[in-house]
């Protein structure tokens, strides 16, 4: 096999092994197994006061073998890589099982694999580079504004190697590149303090930082927090609502995407269950779920399970087309899995996640949704957002948001949570932009206590009222 | 592995030869088990053994951190050679460095390891998180079906030595258990989650308890409208008290306080919360989820009193934090930073159904969503649902609304501390009122 690392882990990736591990795993019978072997090793700095504050090296190795009979699913897990403790975690997993004869393991055949990324990206030799993106961010940050008080950065440059060898007879390799340079900017004036943050990077090298500049980044990060010194409390009440383009597309994620993962779904416990077909949204709503958009943090060239990430649509002109599946209840459901089985590490089983989550552009100008607005909130990025999935009620914290009065965009306001039950937004969106685009790459999603990398995208949208939780009474 | 205090001072010393002022070895030897079950059907199963390795380096006043769970000798010794190469790039810290005072106590009884865990056999384990799902059904015919319940427990070990000759080890266990019913009335579908954990079985509240605590959570919620947009007290409910709480840990922490990002900044000594307000850190708490003999550090423990009857006393700190702000380490250095060990509020008397009856007009709390909070001005927003209160009662369930207000007005508005403290977390709140906050609905 390509990339064959050395050591115990080499040892257990020869086919031979695998296949062994397979039989031990279905030795009490069950459906399915698979053996997921890792090794991700992550290179990362931080910058605090203007100096390198912290270097850190994280080795995350291992092996997880899972055994699935029917809607259940045994585990167990190894980083000791020695044959009696991957045979023991094979043991724990077959318990599950409990037919009475064994289920074979067929030949392994090794598939390729074709990624919308670079999967021969070695690490750079020399850690002085990070350090000079950090350093490049700091000094840009703190020449933007002289109220910058301030400047917290990171980078993060990870390689995660996959190996995953199940009872179809399939073995894939994925090799995932990944960096992340983040910016946190404090403003200060008198007593007021604010903060904006702005992180990009993806599935690529360090090179990605040529054309989006490290300047670029924290730049961004320093005018959101200038601006929002001028911010004002947030208004509390129902408002109209613009999201904008890019980020805005936690929206979609957070909304809807959620409650179309098809844990949920098999388990009739989503709103969304048994509704492939209907109308959930206002007809102006398309949602794609797309694993193999070029180095988006969410792009995969196979899936946790082995699986291609496929491009997916969730809703058309508002009708739910399908649900993102992974193995177990995509062969529970009847329609296979759409390479969306995803796990934090070799510690956790997968479970149906979201890639990149984006929604195409519609056909409305952003200066014509801004100017139908009377009396409501521009929310052009959102710190962060979650879901409850069995009635789809949402909370996001915006991160820049300004009010719109009259057709205009005037004061920033912070400190808001919007709220809104999901189907209930999709079905007042009563404009989608022509801006489209996805949104700088540092989102991370979690889900049943794993974290994973997405992207999200949107144009601008208007949804026509929604719940604003400031503590401005008007 | 062979014995973990061993391989540490071994790793301790290695990285000395590669290079290193001083290093520290944490290692951790985990072994954990978990059931979850919906139905009678056992849909989860998982058991495991996992090792990991925290080694901190210093170079001189440069310092670097690896995380691993590789420990082949020929890739460990890549790894630290890889860290310190790393660790050239680091800025010279002052404040970088050990502990001076470290304390390895191992003859208190601090009841970390209960035999009850450890002695469980797996077949009642899945037996429980059946008798979950039976009782929550049991409990209410619109429940239907469920997101699962789950056992959950580990035995860890943990191991920390370093060059200055200290050298720990302890051994805790811990056990949770939890479901998550969904009802559903034909229209409306509706789900809850209710949880516990202990040190040990026996200190977890029973099966029976937490099944009836999340039907009737599920349940009770079927109906809810939308409030009015309004200014009323507002009582936060045990667990979401925690949650406000631990929002409060956050800016307490010497890592944001340090850098001007906690609204508690420079305010040592000022009366900031009511009277009521006394929170506190007890890092030596008998059979405490939190409770350790000395910190990821080495540090002894304690008892560490942030906020005495609303006025600001202390920080949480680790060694760095403490130096850099001219005050001592409290215990509270976890890996990867700065953590509580039991953090509460102090309880009141009154139950909560008597704070409940005092409020003639407000809101109850039970469930809160959202997380991004501004530690700097102390901003916070979330989305709840819960119980609008009428003249004493709990009128009907509310939802889709949220609350707002700042922390230091929370802090200051606390007007009524129920009684219903339980140390089944690591940072836990009784149920407590806030005078008045704005809560955005219709």
């Amino acid at each position: 096999m390509s990339d064959t690392p050395g050591g115990g882990l080499g040892t257990v990736l020869d086919p031979a092994t695998l296949r062994r591990l397979l039989g031990l795993a279905l030795a009490r019978g069950g459906d399915y197994a698979d053996v997921f072997c890792e090794r991700r090793v992550a290179t990362s700095f931080r910058l605090q006061e203007g100096q390198i504050h912290e270097g850190g090296l994280t080795v995350t190795q291992g092996v997880g073998i899972r055994v699935i009979d029917g809607e259940s699913a045994g585990y167990g897990f190894s980083d000791e890589l020695t044959f009696d403790a991957l045979e023991r975690a094979a043991s724990v997993a077959s318990l599950i099982a409990r037919s009475a004869n064994s289920t074979t393991a067929p030949r392994l055949q090794e598939q390729s694999v074709s990624a919308p990324y670079d999967t021969h990206r070695t690490a750079p030799a020399d850690s002085s580079v990070y350090v000079d993106l950090l350093q490049r961010a700091d000094v840009a940050a703190r020449a933007v504004d002289y109220r910058i008080v301030a400047v917290n950065a990171f980078i993060t440059d990870e390689l995660q190697d996959v190996w995953i060898a199940n009872s179809l007879g399939k073995i894939t390799h994925d090799h995932r590149p990944m960096v992340t340079l983040g910016v946190q900017a404090a403003a200060k004036e008198r007593e007021v303090r604010a903060h904006g943050y702005v992180g990009d990077g993806g599935r690529t090298s360090v090179d990605f930082f040529d054309k989006r500049t490290p300047e670029s980044i924290a730049r961004e990060a320093a005018n959101i927090s200038a601006i929002n010194l001028q911010a004002r409390e947030a208004p509390a009440g129902e408002r109209e609502i613009v999201v904008g383009a890019g980020g805005g597309g936690v929206l979609l994620h957070e909304a809807v995407g959620h409650g179309l993962e098809s844990d949920f779904n098999r388990r009739g416990v989503s709103l969304y269950s048994g509704r492939v077909g209907q109308r959930v949204a206002s007809e102006l709503v398309t949602i794609h779920d797309d694993g193999d958009l070029p180095e988006e943090r969410g792009s995969l060239g196979v899936d946790d399970e082995g699986n291609p990430a496929r491009h997916k649509v969730l809703v058309g002109n508002g009708i739910l087309c399908g649900y993102m599946q992974d193995h177990l209840n995509g062969t529970l459901m009847g329609v296979g899995s759409t390479g969306s089985g995803r796990r934090q590490s070799f510690r956790v089983m997968p479970q149906p996640r979201m890639c990149n989550t984006f929604m195409p552009d519609g056909g409305s100008t952003f200066e014509e949704i801004i100017g139908s607005v009377n009396r409501g909130i521009y929310a052009k990025s959102f710190a962060g957002g979650q879901v409850e999935i069995s009635k789809g009620d949402f909370v996001f914290m915006i991160a820049e948001g300004y009010l719109i009065e009259n057709g205009k965009i005037t004061a920033p306001v912070r400190g808001a949570t919007i709220a809104g039950n999901g189907p209930e937004a999709m079905t007042k969106v009563v404009a989608v932009g022509n801006d489209g685009r996805l949104a700088s790459r540092h989102y991370t999603c979690g889900k049943g206590g794993q974290l994973v990398p997405v992207g999200v995208g949107m144009p601008t949208v208007k949804i026509s009222s929604i719940n604003v939780g400031g503590s401005n009474f008007d | 592995m062979i014995d973990p205090v061993e391989f540490a001072t071994e790793v301790v010393k290695q990285t000395l030869s590669a290079g290193a002022t001083q290093a520290e070895a944490a290692i951790t030897v985990g072994e954990r088990f978990s059931v979850e079950a919906r139905g009678q059907t056992v849909t989860k199963l998982e058991q495991s053994t996992a090792n990991s390795l925290a080694l901190r380096v210093f170079l001189g006043r440069r310092k670097a951190l690896l995380h691993t769970s590789d420990f082949e000798p020929r890739s460990l010794g890549d790894s630290i050679a890889r860290l310190l190469a790393g660790a050239a790039h680091v800025a010279p810290d002052q404040y970088a460095g050990l502990p001076e005072d470290m304390q390895a106590v191992d003859d208190l009884d601090l009841k970390l390891f209960a035999t009850d865990v450890v002695e469980r056999d797996a077949q009642s384990k899945i037996r429980e998180a059946q008798d979950l799902e039976a009782a929550i059904r049991a409990w209410d015919a619109r429940i239907d079906n469920s997101n699962g319940a789950r056992y959950a427990d580990a035995v860890v070990t943990s191991v920390l030595v370093n060059s200055l000759g200290f050298a720990g080890s302890y051994r805790g266990t811990r056990a949770s258990r939890g479901v998550s019913p969904v009802a559903s009335d034909g229209a409306d579908k509706r789900t809850a989650s209710y949880n516990t954990a202990g040190r040990s079985v026996r200190a977890m509240e029973s099966v029976q308890s937490v099944a009836e605590n999340a039907a009737r959570r599920t349940v009770e919620m079927f109906g809810a409208r939308k409030p009015q947009t309004m200014r009323v007290p507002v009582i936060f409910e045990r667990d979401v008290a925690a949650a406000v709480l631990a929002d409060i840990f956050s800016a307490l922490s010497g890592a944001n306080v340090a850098v001007g990002n906690s609204f508690l900044g420079d305010k040592i000594g000022d009366r900031i919360g009511s009277g009521l307000a006394t929170i506190v850190d007890d890092g030596r708490l008998p059979g405490g989820l939190g409770t350790v003999p000395y910190d990821a550090e080495g540090v002894a423990t304690g008892r560490t009193v942030f906020f005495e009857r609303g006025t600001l006393r202390s920080y949480a700190l680790d060694t760095y934090y403490g130096r850099k702000l001219s005050m001592v380490s409290t215990g509270n250095a976890q890996s990867g930073g700065i953590g509580p060990n039991n953090v509460y509020l102090e309880a009141g008397t009154s139950t909560l159904e008597e704070l409940i009856a005092a409020t003639s007009r407000g809101v109850l709390v039970m469930d809160t969503i959202g997380f991004a909070t501004e530690y700097a001005t102390g901003t916070y927003s979330r989305g709840a649902r819960g119980f609008q209160i009428e003249n004493g009662e709990l009128a009907y369930p509310i939802e889709e609304f949220s609350i707002a207000g700042t922390f230091p007005a929370m802090l200051a508005g606390i007007d009524a501390v129920a009684n219903d403290l339980r140390f089944d977390s690591t940072v836990v709140s009784p149920s407590f009122r806030v005078a008045e906050m704005t809560v955005s609905g219709n």
